[in-house]
């Protein structure tokens, strides 16, 4: 078995609620998050249009987290997934470097690093992740992708020639997939960030140990 | 390159919260400048054991304790960088070894226990292991600890190259790097240290040492800086926080200066002038100056937005 998701970026809307159902599923802490949307802005007034990109772990089959982890606190579970074990974690931060995604973060309260699962703990349950129930457009597909008949793969084959991944020179293998992308939704440098052009600007950032 | 687009899509992320910008920061540069100093006077020793041994006499425990006292405080700074400090054990206990934090620490600690048992060895003055005279274990425990030091002080160069999502930290470079900043900053540090226990001729060789290794980092951080940017869009997104009026631009060139521009000027003058001033400030320069070279390297990669 090897988990994947894959999210149909036609079909997104940005209304968060993957962001929120995984906050309140997994407890993360304030000004931290497993999950996030992306907005972009795009074109010139009148001619604009904002897309939504959500963004979590890619869970990726040459995972550099896994491989810079000291102590294995990152860990390959028999699904694909790449799990955190926070009580052996040593807050090193070696992942959050080496994750070309941006998708660790260290959890305030725990001081330990942190990300999507794909909710495991539900999936051990044969339950879907709390993102994928909670999105209202199905947006988000999850599944087996070596299993043919897997919705997700079946979803692949449909959309071939319009499924990507984020950053594919990183040589990370991601198993999280994106139809209907373009650069602008995810290659960062293909978008600007402008000071006090945030939707959210002043962000306040719970304090971690160590220096930064 | 994509950002070439950005005049035709006007492009504009309106929400994303990203993660806070610098998560290595200062003290890590102190563990890696720490580190260049613990290492590079233990090569230094060891070229002077082979070059001079009779003017080892004296230098042997000074030396190796001002190496010791660098590599604790590179230890000290590995520790206080932790989220988890006290679950350090676990790199021992369970290790991980495809990851080069977990080798290096093995390494480092290993490197300290053989640095300590040869001070306490040169301090007790006593027979001690294998029942050799004090001198003859150190010297001789002295080329095991050297042979060591090359990959105590490259496993970050590792640590680097590991960290997939900096594409400025490249592992031929930052290893060359990490080499360079030990044999200058060892260089510098021994030169301080020997003081007038050096004669002239092994005081040209060590500023030999430091004028070359400064020459070489400058040549490899000017190609990076020059020609980086031509081949990987990350890169080039990278060097524009040390170009123009990029925000770390002041911070690089007076790392550059102070740590290679400089020490190479002084170590000139002091080759025609035999001035101890110019060659002891050349050493001073090149040590602090390391620490900032080191910083800005360390953090511009970590200012970009990975999402």
């Amino acid at each position: 078995m090897q988990l994947g998701f894959l999210v149909d970026l036609h079909l997104c809307m940005g209304c968060k609620g993957c962001e929120i159902a995984c906050k309140v599923e997994n407890e993360v802490p304030l000004s931290t998050w497993r999950l996030r949307v992306k907005y972009v802005d795009v074109g010139t007034y009148p001619e604009t249009k904002r897309t939504f990109t959500p963004l979590r772990c890619n869970h990726c089959e040459n995972a550099p987290c896994e491989r810079i982890c000291p102590v294995s606190a990152l860990h390959y579970i028999e699904n694909g997934i790449v799990n955190i074990d926070k009580e052996r974690c040593i807050g090193c931060a070696g992942c959050v470097m080496a994750c070309p995604y941006g998708a660790i973060y260290i959890d305030p309260e725990t001081q330990t690093a942190d990300k999507c699962t794909y909710c495991a703990h539900r999936i051990a349950s044969s339950l879907m992740p709390a993102c994928v129930v909670a999105c209202p457009v199905e947006a988000n597909i999850f599944g087996d992708l070596e299993d043919p008949t897997s919705n997700i793969s079946k979803y692949i084959q449909q959309h071939q020639g319009d499924v990507m991944v984020r950053k594919p020179e990183k040589g990370t293998n991601p198993h999280h997939f994106y139809v209907g992308g373009g650069q602008v939704h995810l290659n960062p440098l293909a978008s600007k960030r402008e000071e006090g052009y945030n939707l959210f600007n002043n962000i306040t950032h719970l304090p971690l140990g160590g220096h930064h | 390159m994509v950002h070439e687009t950005l005049a035709a899509t006007n492009a504009v992320v309106t929400l994303d919260v990203a993660l806070p910008e610098v998560f290595w920061g200062w003290y890590v540069t102190m563990n890696m400048w720490a580190k260049s100093i613990g290492t590079g006077l233990v090569f230094m020793l060891f070229l002077l054991l082979r070059r001079n041994p009779e003017e080892m006499k004296g230098l042997r425990t000074s030396v190796m304790i001002a190496s010791f006292i660098m590599m604790n405080i590179f230890l000290l700074f590995t520790l206080a960088d932790l989220h988890q400090p006290f679950r350090m054990w676990h790199i021992f206990f369970y290790p991980h070894l495809t990851s080069a934090i977990t080798v290096g620490a093995w390494m480092a600690t290993i490197f300290v226990g053989l640095e300590f048992l040869m001070i306490a060895a040169m301090i007790r003055k006593e027979k001690c292991l294998l029942t050799k005279e004090p001198v003859a274990f150190f010297d001789k425990t002295l080329f095991w600890v050297t042979l060591l030091a090359i990959p105590v002080t490259l496993y970050t160069a590792g640590i680097m190259a590991e960290a997939t999502a900096r594409e400025l930290w490249q592992m031929p470079t930052e290893a060359a790097q990490m080499i360079l900043a030990a044999t200058l900053s060892g260089s510098a540090a021994i030169i301080l240290l020997g003081g007038n226990k050096l004669s002239e001729s092994t005081k040209n060789f060590f500023a030999s040492i430091l004028g070359l290794s400064a020459l070489m980092a400058f040549i490899i951080y000017m190609s990076e800086y020059i020609f980086g940017a031509m081949k990987a869009e990350e890169v080039a997104a990278i060097l524009h926080y040390v170009k123009g009026d990029g925000e770390y631009a002041t911070m690089f060139w007076i790392g550059q200066w102070v740590a290679y521009i400089l020490p190479m000027l002084l170590i000139a003058l002091y080759r025609t002038s035999k001035s101890n001033a110019m060659l002891n400030l050349a050493a001073i320069l090149a040590i602090a100056g390391l620490w900032i070279v080191k910083h800005v390297w360390l953090v511009i990669p970590q200012l970009l937005p990975l999402s």
